[in-house]
């Protein structure tokens, strides 16, 4: 592959015994980054790469990707932290911006709406994580005892998360409806209570369970894949051994099974984690926020800051609190990750 | 220990026999060898000794005791597997006392117990490491030590060394076989390398085709093969076999002018036959001599093997040609294509019914057969 760029040197010697010593040593030189290229390049181009040095080869080959990164992710990030320090208002562009250091900061912490939020949000990712982990490794360890029809109950068990997260908020406010609607009728069935005295988007106390149940029914498949694969990775052969050292079915699960697959259940943890804590969608499709502010998650309240009420200076000081908050608990979490996955 | 009792067990996958039904009895403190080329079954019978695999016809009797239908956790017996199947995420310790702790053992127990078996493998220094940082001996020997802290009835191990190089092999080889000696406990072993099997058991269970073949002791299955296969899958290179047809007090083979000796004791056994045999010989029981000699050729090649160099020779010439291996002395001069005579032993002839393949006049073997300790066979 090298060959044209390499360069071959024969070397007599003299040496009688040709197998042991060999008639000619061949010395390659690895062709430098630069030489290669030209190698493949067609030659009026080539003549402009050949006498480059590799590090500027290897500069021009990530230059675009690195540029492209700085100019939509860095640099946004960077003018948002230099907003939050600001008074500017996006919608006054021609209005003086002026310096007013940390006082975004404070009035974003000591902001009891933005605390209701916070808690909003703890509530909705803590129980839909809870919930889904739970649901989805259950169902996972029941599929993978690859009874009949496991395949198809698999595909089945699939389909709300493969459904648009606004259709999905769409027809669970049509589910939710006190008099007409399905899981009013369910509840009902099985408890007896009248479905018309309970509204489980209208209600203070029942709106921030409506949607965590929604956003559990729709992704508690997403979980069970991941937790599938983690189940499916471990060799049959494990179980046996583990049969023949005499262990039992529960001692099985909970030293083989559940370990085994952990990594994985926390790599569902951490993207189910992560999703549900800038959640927007689906929310403001089944409840907008309602009733009153009980369920408005702060990724909600914040485009309400920035868009509706054009704050733009106090919402980046929101925005890089938030940022700093799930960049802090991400990294330890992956750093807890990897401890259990480098077993 | 124990004592393993197989009474007609057979297995099918579909409607294939991976093995047909098989009488086998192992006395207690037995090293047992299921040998035999790749998909005979070795692995499916192992199996279905431990419960792993539930049997299709048969019994399987554990000290006695009908264990066929029983889980492979009631039938007290440990599994080296070939690939060691340790569990990768936890340390070598907690591998090694896990079949303590799922019996529920008290801890001062366990500690007592996995400190002995450490000892005995010299693993001492990993106890902290993870399996899959280990090199392959050292995770053989941890799989060992798993299953050997629970003093199972039974050891079965299948091709425990299979993913191992030869050195290795050879040093694990001595050990199984001192930790055997040590603990006198029932071992069923699988392997499909004859030597590994010659050097350790005490019985082998030659296989082949689902089918068991033969069952004895090294040297029975060595000097007396029951059949044509198991004479030529036994030793490397395998017997000489030879066509022929019986002449008097020899038997002609390979064209004019090579006879083999028929010993006293096979021929009324002989007798009864039509008069075509096939006469087999190990290269180790032809003997050079000069320009006498009862059969002749032209050396094909010359392996050199150390101690010893096995000529290749090719005998007769047309329908009946054949190569024959011979046994010389590592110093001997022989070149290529030079012409080679010779003489067999004729307590070292065996024979064969062409048709069923099977050996005639068995268990009339000679005393040298009898006598030859397992140690002198193979290489
Ligand atoms: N679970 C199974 N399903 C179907 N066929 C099987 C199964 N296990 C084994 N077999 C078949 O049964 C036969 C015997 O297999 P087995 O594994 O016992 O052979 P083996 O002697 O151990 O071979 P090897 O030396 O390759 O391990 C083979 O033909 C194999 O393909
Ligand atoms: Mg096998």
């Amino acid at each position: 592959m090298f060959v044209r760029a390499g360069v071959r040197t024969p070397t007599h010697n003299n040496c009688d015994n040709r197998a042991a010593c060999g008639v000619m040593t061949e010395v390659r030189t690895d062709p430098t980054i630069a030489e290669r290229v030209a190698a493949s390049t067609p030659e009026p181009l080539a003549r402009r790469v050949r006498g480059l040095s590799d590090r500027a080869i290897a500069w021009a080959f990530i230059g675009p990707t690195v540029g492209l990164l700085l100019a939509i992710n860095i640099f946004p990030l960077l003018w948002t932290v230099y907003l939050s320090f600001t008074n500017y208002r996006a919608n006054r562009p021609n209005e003086e911006i002026l310096w007013i250091g940390t006082r975004n900061y404070e009035r974003v912490l000591t902001d009891p709406d933005i605390w209701a939020a916070m808690q909003a949000t703890a509530h909705f990712v803590v129980w839909t994580i809870v919930l889904q982990t739970v649901l989805g490794f259950g169902l996972a360890w029941l599929i993978d005892r690859k009874f009949r029809g496991s395949a198809f109950w698999t595909t089945i068990i699939l389909i709300p998360m493969m459904l648009s997260s606004a259709v999905v908020g769409n027809f669970w406010k049509f589910l939710y409806q006190p008099q007409i609607g399905l899981f009013n009728y369910v509840v009902s069935f099985f408890t007896g209570i009248d479905p018309s005295s309970f509204d489980m988007i209208g209600s203070v106390t029942l709106a921030p369970w409506a949607i965590v149940i929604v956003d559990t029914w729709m992704w508690t498949p997403y979980v069970m894949l991941i937790c599938l694969a983690g189940l499916r990775s471990i060799p049959d052969y494990i179980y046996e051994a583990a049969e023949v050292d005499r262990a039992s079915p529960w001692r099985q699960f909970w030293s083989i099974t559940l370990p085994m697959a952990l990594p994985f259940i926390m790599l569902a943890v951490l993207f189910r984690g992560i999703e549900n804590f800038k959640m927007f969608d689906l929310v403001v499709q089944l409840t907008g926020g309602g009733p009153g502010s009980i369920t408005e998650l702060t990724s909600i309240n914040l485009k309400r800051e920035a868009f509706e009420k054009w704050r733009t200076g106090y919402s980046s000081a929101l925005a890089v609190i938030l940022f700093v908050a799930v960049f802090g608990l991400a990294n330890i979490y992956v750093k807890a990750l990897n401890r259990v996955k480098q077993r | 220990m124990a004592t393993i009792e197989l009474k007609q067990v057979a297995k099918k996958f579909g409607n294939n026999w991976a093995v047909k039904p098989m009488d086998l009895t192992i006395a207690d403190g037995e090293f047992v060898c299921l040998l035999g080329p790749s998909g005979c079954g070795k692995t499916t019978t192992l199996r279905m000794i431990s419960g792993l695999e539930a049997v299709t016809e048969g019994a399987i009797l554990l000290d006695r005791r009908d264990v066929t239908w029983r889980h492979p956790s009631d039938r007290d017996i440990a599994f080296v597997f070939q690939f060691y199947a340790l569990y990768p995420h936890m340390s070598v310790r907690e591998n090694i006392a896990f079949p303590l702790q799922a019996e529920g053992e008290k801890k001062e127990n366990i500690d007592k117990r996995v400190a002995e078996v450490v000892d005995l493998l010299r693993i001492g220094h990993l106890l902290k490491a993870r399996p899959s940082k280990l090199s392959g001996g050292d995770q053989q020997r941890v799989a060992l030590a798993r299953a050997l802290v629970r003093r199972p009835a039974a050891f079965l191990m299948d091709e425990p060394l299979g993913a191992l190089d030869a050195e290795l092999r050879e040093t694990m080889r001595a050990e199984i076989k001192q930790l055997h000696l040590a603990q006198h406990a029932t071992t069923v072993y699988v392997t499909h390398d004859q030597v590994e099997a010659m050097a350790m058991s005490d019985r082998i269970v030659v296989m082949s085709a689902a089918e068991v073949q033969q069952i004895g002791s090294p040297a029975q299955v060595y000097y007396d093969p029951a059949n044509l296969f198991v004479a030529r899958f036994i030793g490397s290179p395998g017997m000489n076999l030879l066509k022929g047809r019986i002449d008097g007090e020899r038997v002609q083979v390979s064209g004019a002018g090579n006879t083999v000796p028929i010993p006293a004791s096979y021929r009324s056994a002989l007798a009864t036959t039509g008069g075509d045999v096939v006469a087999g010989f190990r290269p180790e029981a032809a003997a050079i001599s000069g320009n006498g000699g009862s059969m002749g050729g032209e050396i094909y090649a010359v392996d050199m093997h150390g101690s010893y160099k096995l000529l290749h020779v090719s005998v007769g010439e047309g329908e009946g040609a054949s190569i024959v291996h011979i046994r010389s002395d590592r110093m001997a001069p022989y070149t290529i294509g030079s012409p080679v005579r010779f003489d067999i032993d004729p307590d070292m002839v065996r024979f064969f019914d062409p048709k069923s393949e099977r050996a005639l006049g068995r268990g009339i073997a000679s005393p040298a057969a009898r006598n030859d300790s397992k140690r002198e066979v193979g290489q």
